[in-house]
């Protein structure tokens, strides 16, 4: 028995009215979760990792990620927007972080809270983690969520080398909840938005992996947030800050890659892009790679400015939050009564950062018993060979391999392939499945 | 079930091959992760050697009962003492092996530490053939 049970949800979604079968997603998904069924892309939950590599390929743009009705900030009388530095670098130097926020507070929001204020915070208890692991080598960063997913379908047997710590969005979000609560204000009034770059952070907040309540009321696009600033921001003339204290260059410099590895002793490595972090897991479960320490792995390039919902070029992104670094560390040298307060980061909040449990959920074994895999994996070598090995999709599926692996597994039927039997009725009643109505009837 | 691969002589950076077919198979399976990285490391250790330090050669893989069985088999130089050639870090890999990193001499040492049964078969100036079995469940 295949397991039929999600244990993945995903914000990842396919617009079937704008979606035409063209088999671009399904060939490019890195852990070969899509199909075609109907004519239309179809994602398979358990083996999707929300990297998003599916939208950005996309050419109809029929692949998007569902966001929370911006509207839903009206039912909270505290309205906190919990804002990733990544935001402040999609927009030019030219205006600053207090006139971006600003225009956040005139969309409605009533608090502004940096997101990596909390990285200093989280880098102890990292650091504090691995010094209670004796007995791990390689460490691998919590902090891309896509990575966790990655590791848990692709690499099961590296799920005990992740830091079972929660992200600087979680320590962020408890921390300003704690302090709007000690200010007296009530809970249900409290809502806590994050503005996300990104579709595996969605899926993070709305679905943990520990299933433990986020504390986030809702996640807002970072693009859509994008444009309603863009559009207020040239005729702005107040300004705002956020109510945590500035942020230090550490921080800002934390999304992006080799951020996080520069926390850490021995030069670590940090990997981006979703092809070399694969290529990294695949020698580091061989022990091909000898990575002592923190290994930072991020699926989108250059980091979270490669996020699929950043609207400037990653490497643009980064040139501004660099100079933002830069700025900061000059302010902080020039002005010595500059301090960065942490005292809202409390021993309680350190107990709620660890994750009890991150499951392998292994997205290539054919079934729990050993002999029957056996027999699947025999049978599919054998249809393997049947088919013509030209990885064409027609089938439905993204390779032959992936249409043998179906077949076994009861998902697809060997007549799928256009050069299996091409002219028997069967064939042709199994391409309508896939392909719906495109297909023109064989006149003879 | 039954696998085949070529081993060509020098050509370190498609070694490995063998082994990553393997280990997508073993995870089909449902092989214990260790055991699929005792597998794996033996198997690809046993692949370099060959091109390290035979003419090329060939890789039989068979899964079936509940285990696996590697035959490494190289034309080559053959091993001419296994007793030092199991010791670690006795090695006669020459200076560009090494300097591609491989040659430490825990070549042999490590398959005989992560295979359940290791047969070497050599003859100087013909070849060596080794039999790896590995228990998977």
């Amino acid at each position: 028995m295949a397991p039929t049970d999600t244990y993945f949800r995903h914000s990842l979604k396919v617009n079937d009215y704008l979606c035409s079968g063209c088999t671009t997603c399904m060939r490019i998904c890195p852990t070969a979760a899509i199909r075609i069924r109907g004519g239309k892309a179809v994602i398979s939950d358990n083996k999707c990792v929300d990297c998003g590599e599916c939208l950005k390929s996309c050419p109809r743009k029929a692949i998007y990620i569902k966001q929370d009705d911006f509207n839903l900030i009206e039912n909270y009388g505290c309205r906190v927007a919990l804002v990733p530095a990544v935001f402040i670098g999609q927009f030019e130097e030219k205006y600053k972080t207090k006139d971006i926020y600003a225009c956040l507070k005139k969309l409605g929001f009533t608090h502004i809270y940096e997101v990596e204020h909390s990285v200093e915070f989280l880098v102890d208890l990292y650091k504090e983690y691995m010094a209670n692991h004796p007995e791990i080598r390689t460490f691998i960063s919590p902090y891309c969520p896509a990575v966790i997913r990655l590791v848990q379908v692709r690499y099961p047997s590296l799920v005990d080398n992740i830091i079972r710590l929660k992200s600087p969005l979680d320590v962020a979000a408890r921390a300003i909840l704690k302090k709007l609560l000690d200010q007296g204000i009530r809970r249900e009034a409290i809502g806590i938005f994050y503005v996300t770059p990104c579709a595996a952070k969605i899926a993070s907040v709305k679905y943990p992996v520990s299933n433990q309540d986020t504390h986030i009321a809702g996640v807002i696009n970072m693009d859509f947030l994008y444009n309603k600033v863009k559009l207020m921001l040239s005729n702005s003339d107040k300004d705002a800050e956020a109510i945590n204290h500035t942020l230090t260059p550490a921080d800002v410099l934390w999304p992006l890659s080799r951020g996080e590895a520069a926390n850490f002793p021995g030069s670590p490595y940090a990997v981006d892009g979703l092809q070399n972090v694969i290529q990294f897991l695949d020698r580091l479960e061989d022990d091909k790679v000898d990575a002592p320490g923190l290994v930072e792995l991020r699926v989108c390039e250059e980091g979270c400015v490669g996020g699929v919902l950043t609207t400037q070029n990653c490497f643009v992104a980064r040139k501004r939050m660099e100079n933002r670094a830069k700025l900061l560390a000059r302010l902080h040298h020039d002005q010595q009564e500059l301090t960065y307060d942490h005292t809202e980061f409390s021993e309680q909040i350190a107990e709620q950062m660890v994750i009890p449990e991150i499951k392998p959920r292994s997205l290539y074994q054919l079934d729990e018993n050993f002999g029957t895999a056996f027999k699947m994996a025999e049978q599919m070598k054998k249809i393997e060979k049947e088919l013509p090995g030209i990885n064409c999709s027609a089938c439905g599926a993204p390779s032959c391999a992936a249409l043998a692996e179906d077949i076994v597994r009861g998902d697809a039927d060997v007549n799928s392939c256009i050069f299996i039997n091409r002219h028997s009725e069967a064939s042709e009643a199994a391409i309508r499945r896939v392909w719906g109505d495109c297909v023109k009837s064989e006149t003879k | 079930m039954h696998y085949t691969f070529t081993i060509e002589q020098g050509n370190f950076t498609d070694a490995g091959q063998a082994s990553s077919s393997v280990k997508r198979t073993l995870k089909q399976l449902g092989v214990d992760p260790a055991n699929i990285k005792r597998t794996v490391v033996a198997l690809f250790e046993a692949e370099i050697n060959a091109v390290a330090h035979a003419y090329g050669g060939t890789i039989d893989v068979d899964i079936d009962d509940g285990k696996i069985v590697m035959v490494v088999a190289d034309q080559g130089p053959g091993i001419p003492n296994i007793d030092l050639a199991m010791q670690e870090g006795w090695s006669t890999a020459s200076a560009k092996v090494r300097e591609m990193g491989y040659g430490a001499g825990m070549g042999l040492p490590n398959i005989k530490k992560n295979t359940d049964d290791l047969k070497i078969d050599t003859k100087i100036g013909v070849g060596t053939t080794l039999t790896m079995t590995v228990n998977l469940v």
